[in-house]
């Protein structure tokens, strides 16, 4: 059973509210930089960046963070108990005194935050890290929360969340799945 | 009965009477609206004016008591191009004619509305009168010459003591300079709690009662006329979250340093054109505003600029940089107009639940 929670519009309404936010936490764009976990984060950090590009004319960098062994939007029973490792990490430039913007789309057991966190501090010391991510579902098994969150939805284990983005998946929108009963 | 539209600037118009039996002066203000005639009449930013609409037949499908944006409207008159002798609707409960009765406003019908909204395009808008008909037109129009139209009037059109409306959820206080009624619904919609005090509510007396968000609501005249209103959102704004529409978007910008004008001819109507600047989305929507702020005197290092309108480049939406506060020049309540902006109440929601959580975990 799948149930779409969030249409295209209301995706890209928590996108920009979300920009509006960063913007207002860091007391403008000063130093920031935005690195996406891919996949989709990756998308969505860009659509951030041309979203402050916009507002502020600056051109916000956003390097990406590969994940794998994990992903929370195949059904993790399998891949349940094993830790998510760093694959490769194409930054792209210095992060050392830099205001990091990490972007997921989903945020789930925060594993593989914990795992792009190691990863961007063997890049250097970022001056603060700040966590963006377009649903949080819940279930942390680490004391990891987001800063910027585009939507709060309270799951059950049994069910799967699912973010669609445009430019790999031909739209947007966010959906619920049943696994239980499908 | 005949009666006369009579402006500032010499012209005479001749026309048949309806509504009340008055005569009235006002600032002549043309709104584009197609429907929504009485959510117009009724809107307390059109106080002190009189009423142009350029869609040429209105009335055609009556008044209801669910339309109503407020129930004491300031509107000094209304003309017409042609009021339907026969109205019907399921929703209507009675006349555009009676309703202008029973409100005492006059109106003027039989008006040539597309060579007045012209003139009023080229000339922006002035001052006119509806009278009855006399021999001694030069002692009318001395009158209308002499006669001063204030643009004070939040003063005269709000509330006098703070009144609730009931819901359970968020604590709101909406600071009424002439609000809609239609915000409260909205509100209400989302299950707010509102308080709605007077326009020259305190900072102090605003946090006193610990309210989760603020409202500054539409309103009419020059928001330089509200000085206490200025002071009180600087205070505001650095500790609750803000949401600001029409006229309370004027005076957040005047209290964030940024300054206003009046406009030639205003935005009257609900087709105005808006960008999203972060998004580029275009949306449609209601307006009705006859100041504006100056785009060149915005802070950008306190204020962003969110949304413009496309047909002049007015400055449409604002955002704080340091605080949780937003504020739209459109109206996103809609009533009358498109609801595409109404999504900015639940942005708002947002903001309040955000910041509630925040505090829950700091």
């Amino acid at each position: 059973m799948t149930k779409e929670i969030c249409d295209a519009m209301a995706m890209k309404r928590a996108l920009t509210r979300m920009t509006y936010e960063i913007i207002e936490k860091n007391k403008g764009i000063e130093g920031i930089v935005l690195v996406g976990i891919k996949t989709r984060g990756v998308y969505l950090a860009q659509r951030i960046a041309s979203r402050l590009k916009q507002l502020e004319g600056a051109d916000i960098p956003v390097g990406a963070i590969d994940i794998s062994l994990y992903r929370d939007d195949v059904s993790h029973k399998d891949g349940h108990l094993k830790e998510p490792v760093v694959n490769d990490s194409e930054l792209g430039q210095d992060i050392a005194g830099k205001h990091v913007i990490l972007v997921d789309d989903v945020l789930f057991t925060g594993r593989t935050i914990r795992a792009a966190l190691d990863a961007l501090m063997d890049q250097g010391r970022p001056k603060t890290i700040n966590l963006a991510v377009l649903v949080d579902r819940g279930h942390r098994e680490l004391p990891i929360r987001a800063d910027f969150v585009g939507k709060n939805i309270p799951t059950s284990l049994d069910e799967e969340i699912a973010v669609y983005v445009e430019e790999i998946d031909g739209k947007d929108g966010i959906e619920l799945r049943d696994t239980q009963n499908s | 009965m005949k009666r006369y539209l009579v402006l500032e600037d010499g012209t005479v118009y001749k026309g048949e009477a309806f509504g009340a039996d008055c005569q009235t002066t006002g600032e002549v203000v043309f709104t584009t609206g197609m429907t929504g005639y009485q959510e117009a009449v009724t809107d307390q930013s059109f106080a002190n004016q009189i009423l142009v609409f350029t869609n040429p037949l209105i009335g055609n499908y009556g008044v209801n008591l669910d339309d109503y944006e407020s129930l004491q409207p300031n509107c000094r008159g209304v003309v017409c191009r042609e009021v339907a002798r026969v109205s019907d609707s399921w929703r209507k409960q009675d006349t555009f004619d009676n309703f202008l009765k029973q409100m005492n406003i006059p109106g003027i019908k039989g008006i040539d509305t597309r060579a007045l909204t012209k003139k009023l395009r080229v000339h922006g808008t002035m001052k006119g009168s509806l009278i009855d008909p006399v021999d001694d037109l030069k002692h009318a129009f001395d009158q209308l010459h002499a006669t001063v139209i204030s643009d004070r009037v939040v003063a005269q059109v709000s509330t006098k003591r703070p009144y609730p409306n009931p819901g359970s959820k968020r604590n709101i206080v909406l600071v009424d300079f002439g609000a809609k009624h239609s915000i409260l619904r909205e509100l209400a919609k989302r299950d707010c709690n509102t308080i709605v005090v007077p326009y020259n509510t305190t900072a102090e007396q605003i946090l006193a009662l610990k309210p989760d968000g603020v409202m500054l609501s539409n309103g009419p005249g020059d928001p330089k006329s509200v000085p206490s209103a200025i002071e009180m959102v600087k205070e505001i704004e650095k500790h609750l979250p803000l949401f600001g529409i029409c006229l309370g978007h004027q005076i957040f910008a005047l209290a964030n340093g940024a300054d206003t004008y009046k406009m030639k001819f205003g935005h009257r109507g609900f087709n105005h054109p808006v960008r999203e600047i972060a998004t580029g989305r275009i949306n449609f929507t209601s307006q009705n505003h006859g100041y504006a702020v100056k785009p060149e005197s915005v802070d950008t290092n306190e204020l962003i600029i969110t949304h413009r309108e496309i047909n002049d480049n007015t400055v449409e939406g604002l955002r704080h940089k340091r605080y949780p506060a937003f504020t739209v020049q459109f109206h996103p309540d809609a009533a009358p107009g498109p609801h595409d902006a109404d999504d900015l109440f639940d942005d708002f929601m947002h903001m309040i639940d955000h910041r509630k959580e925040g505090k829950s975990n700091a």
